[in-house]
Parts: C-alpha cells; sequence; structure tokens
C-alpha cells in the first residue's frame, strides 16, 4: 500500500488566527477520512467568512484543540519559526509482541502537512523597540488586505485538500464498520527546516 | 425506493449504490441550497435509508418529496440548477432569464449546476464480485464527504445562507431537477467556473459529478441590501417615543415586521407581501397565486424537461410544489425561516457581558475605605424624572431600554431601593419619611460612578415586568417625598432570596415583605444583593460615632427595620468593627460563590 504524501499550501498566520485555522483544516481532513458512520456538524469561522464540516465527535474537538494548544505554546516558545502539523493516518501492524519489542508497528498510508508561519506582533500597544523582529502594525485596511489574502488561502486549501481526497482513494484501506474515524491517527507538531 | 424493484445479486447491490448515490447526493444539495422550511434532524436514531454512505443527514428536504421520478432508473443523469430568483425593477444581466409581472421585473439566473451520472457501459462477460462493490461504495463514500465539503465552499452556500437568515431579502433561490443540462450561453460561460469531481469507475461504467458555479455572485448578494432605501426607525427599543411598556417587537406580529423591515421594492411595501416574497413556497416566486398552475412563464422552452409533460409539474419545480402548501405550513415555514440554521444570533443584549462583569467591579467597590459622603439633596429634582437629559454622562452610556430608562431613577438604587419601595408603602401609610435623607448619601457616590449605572438597566431588563413596576412605585415615592437625587448603582429586585436575606439577618417584617415579593419575581439579581451589600457598607457606622451620623440614624428609623440591628446605636470599639468587618467579608465570599455559580449556570445555557 502507498503512503500518500499531501504538502499544503503555506499560509501566513497571526497569532490569534492559529486556532481558527488549525481547526478548519484538521477537521476538513478529519471528516474527509472519518469514513465511518458520522452525523457532520457545520461550523462558521469567526474570523472568517468560511463554513468548515465536522464529524461531530467530541472526543475528536477536544483531541483537536488540545494539539493546537500544544502547537500554540510551541509557537509562543519559538517565534519567528515556521512550524509544521503532521496529520497522520495509519495501520497497525504486528499486535502481538515480540522477544525483542511490544511496540506495534505502525504502517502509515497517509500524511498531511500543513505548514504554518505565524507572524510576530507586539502584545501591548506600547510594544518593545528593540525587538527588531515584531511586525509594525500596517493599518487597518492593510490588515483587511490581508485577512482577505488569508482567507482565500485558506480557502485555496481546503480545495487542495477536497482534490486530493479525490485524486487518492486507492490508498485508503477498507473501513470497519464503526463509526467516526475508523484509522487511527496520530498529529505530531515539528519545525520546518 | 422499491428495493424490489434491483436485480438480484451483486449487479442488484451495484444498482442500488448508485441509485442511493443519486439520492444521497440530491439530498445534500437540496439541503445546502435551498432554504428549508422544516429543519432537519440528524440527532435520536438514525433512519436506514440515511446510513447510505456513513453519512446521516437527516430528514429529507420537502423539496424531495414529490420527486418521485428518479425512483424509476438512475441511467439518466440528473441535473440540479440552482437558481436565484431576483424581482428588481432594472436587470442586472442580459443573458439571464428575464420575466415582467407587472410592473416588477424578474430575474432568474442559473448559479449553479451540478450534474451526477453513471455512464453506463456495457460490462463483458464478468459478474460484479463483492469486492468491487465494496470498493465502489468506499469510494463513493469519499466523494460524498468530498461534495458535502464543496457545498460549502462554493459562492453559492452564502446566497443560501443570507436568503435563510434574513427577513428580507429581494432574491430567492429556487431549484430545479431534470434530466439534461441546458447548455450555458457564451457569457454565462464565461461568467461560469467548473468542477469535475473524479469519476468512480464501476464494472458497469463510471458513476461522476460536477459542478458548474459562477464565480462571483457578490452582484446578487449585495443588491440585496443596496436596493433597500434607507428607513428611520423612530420606534427602536430605548426611543424617548417610545411607551414605557412597550413588549418588544416580535417576528410574528406585523409591527414587529414593519419595525425592522425595509420596503422591498418601491411599491406598497406592506407586511403581507413582505411575507409571501420572503417565501417562494406560498404562492409562487412571484407572489401571484394566478400562476399556480401555469408553466414558468417566460423561461425559455429549454428549461423543460421531458418529465415536464410526464409527471406532475411539481415533480419538476420545487416552487410549484410549495404553491400547494397549505397556510399552516405557511406560518410553520415563516417560523423555521426565521430561526438561525447555524449559528445562534447574536444576543440582542450586549450589557450582558457587563452584566456579568458587574458584581466583581461592584464588590471591588464594596471593599474600598468609606468616602466622605456629603449631605443629601433635598427638594424635589426633575433630573431622575428624565434621565435622559439629565446626566451628561448618560449620552455615552448604550441606549437604555424604556424599562430601564425609566427604571434610571429606582436603577441608581442599591439594595436600599427594595426598601424605599418599603419605605414608599410604609410611607403611605402614615409612618414618617426619613428615607430622603437616608436616600440622599448615595448621590454623590453613585454620581461618580458611571459604571454602575449599567447594571441598573442590565439587571432590571432581567425582570422587566418587576423593573417597571418598581420604577412607577419609585416615581411615586420620589414625586411625592421629593427625593430624585438620590442615585444607585443597582437595580435591586423586589425579591432576595431567602438565603441572602437571613445572611443579612433581616427582621420578620422584611422577611415576610420579601417573601411576597419573591412569590412574586422570578430571580435575583446579583447587582442586587452587591447593592445591599454596599449600602450596608455605606450605612455602618463609622469607628468613632459622630454626632451627624446620630441625626441621620435617627432619621433612619425606616432603614434600621431592614438594616442591621439596633447595633448601630451602641458605641463600638475597634473589636466590633473587626467582627463587622469579618461578617461583610463572608458575606462578600458568599455573593462571590454565588455568582460564579450563576454565571457558569448561563454558560452552560
Amino acid at each position: 500500500m502507498n503512503c500518500e504524501v499531501c504538502q499544503l499550501k503555506e499560509l501566513e498566520v497571526e497569532h490569534f488566527e492559529i486556532r481558527e485555522v488549525l481547526r478548519c483544516i484538521l477537521h476538513t481532513i478529519l471528516f474527509h477520512r472519518a469514513l465511518g458512520l458520522v452525523r457532520p456538524k457545520d461550523v462558521d469561522l469567526e474570523l472568517f467568512e468560511i463554513t468548515y464540516v465536522q464529524c461531530g465527535d467530541m472526543e475528536l474537538e477536544r483531541k483537536i484543540d488540545e494539539k493546537i494548544d500544544q502547537f500554540i505554546d510551541r509557537v509562543e516558545k519559538h517565534p519567528n519559526k515556521k512550524n509544521q502539523i503532521c496529520l497522520s493516518f495509519y495501520e497497525v501492524k504486528n499486535k502481538h509482541a515480540t522477544w525483542f519489542t511490544n511496540k506495534v508497528e505502525r504502517l502509515f498510508w497517509e500524511h498531511w502537512y500543513i505548514n504554518l508561519n505565524v507572524m510576530q506582533h507586539p502584545k501591548t500597544p506600547s510594544g518593545k523597540s528593540h525587538h527588531s523582529k515584531l511586525v509594525v502594525d500596517p493599518g487597518v485596511e492593510a490588515r483587511g488586505a490581508r485577512r482577505a489574502a488569508l482567507e482565500a488561502s485558506l480557502r485555496d486549501v481546503l480545495f487542495q485538500i477536497i482534490k486530493f481526497v479525490n485524486e487518492k482513494k486507492d490508498h485508503v484501506p477498507s473501513i470497519p464498520n464503526v463509526e467516526g474515524i475508523p484509522f487511527p491517527y496520530e498529529i505530531t507538531i515539528s519545525r520546518c527546516t | 425506493m422499491d428495493l424490489h424493484s434491483y436485480p438480484r445479486g451483486e449487479n442488484g447491490r451495484l444498482e442500488q449504490i448508485l441509485n442511493q448515490f443519486f439520492l444521497k447526493s440530491l439530498h445534500m444539495i437540496l439541503d445546502s441550497r435551498v432554504p428549508a422550511n422544516r429543519p432537519s434532524s440528524r440527532y435520536g436514531e438514525v433512519k436506514k435509508s440515511d446510513k447510505w454512505f456513513n453519512l446521516v443527514l437527516g430528514d429529507r428536504p420537502s423539496a424531495m418529496d414529490n420527486l418521485s421520478f428518479w425512483n424509476r432508473s438512475f441511467m439518466e443523469p440528473m441535473v440540479i440548477d440552482i437558481i436565484l430568483v431576483q424581482e428588481s425593477l432594472k436587470s442586472s444581466l442580459e443573458h439571464s432569464s428575464i420575466t415582467t409581472l407587472g410592473s416588477e421585473m424578474v430575474t432568474d439566473t442559473v448559479i449553479e449546476r451540478w450534474v451526477v451520472q453513471h455512464e453506463h457501459r456495457r460490462s463483458v462477460g464478468h459478474s460484479i464480485s463483492e469486492a468491487s462493490y465494496k470498493k465502489t461504495y468506499k469510494k463513493s463514500i469519499l466523494l460524498l464527504r468530498s461534495i458535502y465539503s464543496m457545498l460549502r465552499l462554493l459562492p453559492a452556500y452564502k446566497a443560501f445562507r443570507k436568503r435563510g437568515s434574513s427577513q428580507n431579502c429581494v432574491f430567492d433561490i429556487n431549484y430545479k431537477v431534470c434530466t439534461y443540462a441546458v447548455p450555458f450561453s457564451r457569457e454565462e460561460d464565461e461568467l461560469m467556473k467548473r468542477h469535475n469531481f473524479i469519476p468512480i469507475v464501476t464494472q458497469q461504467g463510471a458513476l461522476s459529478v460536477s459542478s458548474t458555479y459562477r464565480k462571483d455572485l457578490s452582484d446578487f448578494i449585495q443588491d440585496a441590501f443596496v436596493s433597500f432605501p434607507s428607513e428611520i426607525i423612530t420606534d427602536y427599543v430605548g426611543s424617548p417615543l417610545t411607551e414605557p411598556i412597550r413588549p418588544f417587537p416580535t417576528y410574528s406580529s406585523e409591527k414587529g415586521v414593519r419595525a425592522t423591515s425595509f420596503p422591498i421594492t418601491g411599491s406598497q411595501p406592506t407586511s403581507s407581501s413582505a411575507l409571501l416574497r420572503r417565501h417562494s413556497w406560498t404562492s409562487g416566486i412571484h407572489g401571484d397565486a394566478s400562476q399556480k398552475n401555469q408553466p414558468y412563464s417566460g423561461s425559455p422552452p429549454l428549461y423543460r424537461s421531458p418529465y415536464e409533460h410526464s409527471s406532475s409539474p411539481t415533480d419538476v419545480y420545487g416552487h410549484r410544489f410549495q404553491n400547494q402548501r397549505s397556510p399552516a405550513c405557511q406560518k410553520a415555514a415563516i417560523d423555521d425561516l426565521l430561526s438561525p440554521p447555524f449559528s445562534p444570533s447574536p444576543s440582542p443584549s450586549p450589557p450582558t457581558y457587563l452584566y456579568s462583569g458587574n458584581p466583581l467591579h461592584s464588590r471591588m467597590r464594596s471593599e474600598t475605605p468609606p468616602m466622605s459622603i456629603p449631605h443629601p439633596m433635598m427638594g424635589r429634582s426633575p433630573r431622575y424624572l428624565s434621565p435622559n437629559l439629565s446626566d451628561p454622562n448618560r449620552h455615552s452610556l448604550p441606549p437604555l431600554s424604556p424599562r430601564s430608562t425609566k427604571n434610571d431613577p429606582s436603577s441608581q438604587e442599591s439594595s436600599s431601593g427594595i426598601r424605599s419601595i418599603r419605605k414608599s408603602d410604609s410611607l403611605r401609610t402614615g409612618e414618617p419619611s426619613p428615607g430622603l435623607t437616608n436616600l440622599g448619601p448615595r448621590v454623590s457616590r453613585d454620581s461618580k460612578e458611571d459604571s454602575g449605572r449599567f447594571s441598573g438597566p442590565l439587571s432590571s431588563s432581567s425582570s422587566p415586568r418587576v423593573g417597571f413596576s418598581r420604577s412607577s412605585s419609585r416615581l411615586s415615592f420620589q414625586d411625592d417625598f421629593g427625593d430624585g437625587d438620590f442615585t444607585y448603582p443597582f437595580i435591586v429586585d423586589d425579591v432576595d432570596p431567602p438565603d441572602f436575606q437571613s445572611s443579612q439577618n433581616l427582621d420578620g417584617k422584611n422577611k415576610s415583605e420579601d417573601s411576597s415579593q419573591a412569590s412574586s419575581t422570578a430571580k435575583r439579581s446579583q447587582d442586587a444583593a452587591v447593592g445591599v451589600l454596599v449600602h450596608m457598607l455605606r450605612t455602618a457606622p463609622p469607628l468613632r460615632p459622630t454626632s451627624s451620623y446620630t441625626s441621620q440614624s435617627s432619621e433612619n428609623e425606616v432603614e434600621r427595620e431592614v438594616g442591621t440591628a439596633s447595633e448601630f446605636f451602641k458605641p463600638r470599639d475597634t473589636t466590633d468593627a473587626l467582627e463587622e468587618l469579618k461578617a461583610y467579608k463572608e458575606m462578600r465570599d458568599q455573593l462571590v460563590s454565588k455568582s460564579a455559580a450563576r454565571t457558569s449556570i448561563r454558560e452552560k445555557d
């Protein structure tokens, strides 16, 4: 079975936009991979005029929010770095423990890489002038243009997800008869090199 | 769907999958494009038919009820056109279908087209294996997920949301389902964009879905609001022209509709026409009952499909189906459209946030050291009889509700407001009126606490009827006794909760009064409780008894009924003061815990 990789378009986001953007992207991907019985839930973004779809699984929502919190913490600890979230789906092989290892083998069949470039802004209006990498407040119009551009980019990312899901279907394992997400997955946070 | 009509064996399974795919895709498209007359319930027990493709969509839209011809076969393509119907005096686009009805022009524009088809290919000998149809089923699940997401990303979704949430939308959304796609003109083609989903190859052919959509609908959607002439609303909530008791306009009442609606066209914007126009289901798109049984006049003949003649007209055109809805359904449709489908409407009372914050703020204030309280102003002052005009600070505040406006004299009261009402009652029975000077000490303090005034109207809004009745009694009290200058930061409800009363050590008379008031009011505001505490702190005797306080205390005979006991008059030492301070702190902690509990309850709600 092939392992398909999808590198999503990089998005430049501000700190306060991280949560919404990541929620939108992660839930959209997971909705397309939650091939068990789902009750789709439409969610409107607050910062953008975009509606995305969730599986309606509370446990999944909680896990995603936890990961987003971890991502935000990482961004705060390592500012001015491009960060990446990887959502991977795998199959579990070799469930039986061997002599040498108790670990189960994970056979990944899909990786989704979400690339975010978080812009840094001064948290207080006064700001510290010696912080040379701070983004100067561009003004209302420029901010609006940037927001519109980000919305368009986010929409492009969602179209990209839909296109990828449509084009690559053969590598998806057969669907067990369960509700929600039938495939195990993991979300990892890494730094772009 | 008639399961028995499918051939047996794996071929039958495949055909079943394909047929269900057609139905599911039609369900999804109509659900997200055509405003629903009945909400779809996705919760509760899932019907077996809804489990297809592991995607629970809930009840099928009413538009599908009469689309029976799809049960026949999936051999022909299913073409779903989403049509935006605009009634305007100008024609915005040349290539749109334009009809004229009276003085209005109706523009129909196909803003989106979905084509679902299975190109049948004669299979060469092989029978369809179980693995094959399972693979087809899995790919169908993936495809439907993609369609579901795509439906929310395309521009027509925004139009659907606007249509569903706005009562006074100039456009309507209609649909047409037929078996062939009318080609677009060149101009239309240039404005459209096409997206083809990857077809699913089956052993009998290929299942494909494509979408052609207008890239930009801003002309249609923005015109919905540009064409409305501006109208000055004079009877807004909080207007001084409104009556004190004025129910909030409800959507179901004509008055309420008129208050918030704009004339859709220049001619006779009556509420009845507004109601008709909101729902193309009632009597057709154009609101003309005579068009019920007529063919879709003005549309090009190409729009008609063979099925129009062979089946009932309602099979093809959604609006025709809707024409036959009973008036009862119309009203239900109105109510359904009023409820926001996805995001709750913003709270009509933005001060709610301030309300939750105020008790803390007031509590902080209550903890400040006692200030020197000037002598109360005597005499009648019209200041608080017309609170909108009196205090310049008030102009910076958000417009108050009429009840809160009228309540302002009382809204400026702290918890002693309750007692002022009781005072008024007692005064009318002939008791002396020491309340004037008693209420005075709060004047200057409250005038400085502008933010405290927020909590007044806010908490009064939580129990409007009670607030108004109290204000009227307070007004009469002020009129009678000229005590219009005192201000209280908190509105006080009529009833203290029993536990709060006991902590206040009220005597039995007040408890009986409060209990009687408790029976008449629903709940007590946090601000009122804090107001009681603040009042107590204010009226707390100084550590060193003074002559002025002694004179006040003699005039505060009625206050003593509701305040602490006669121990006010005893000379006090530091120990007593510390004990009292401890008691106040305990009360404060209780109030904070209660407010936190109430806040958490409200958040859950």
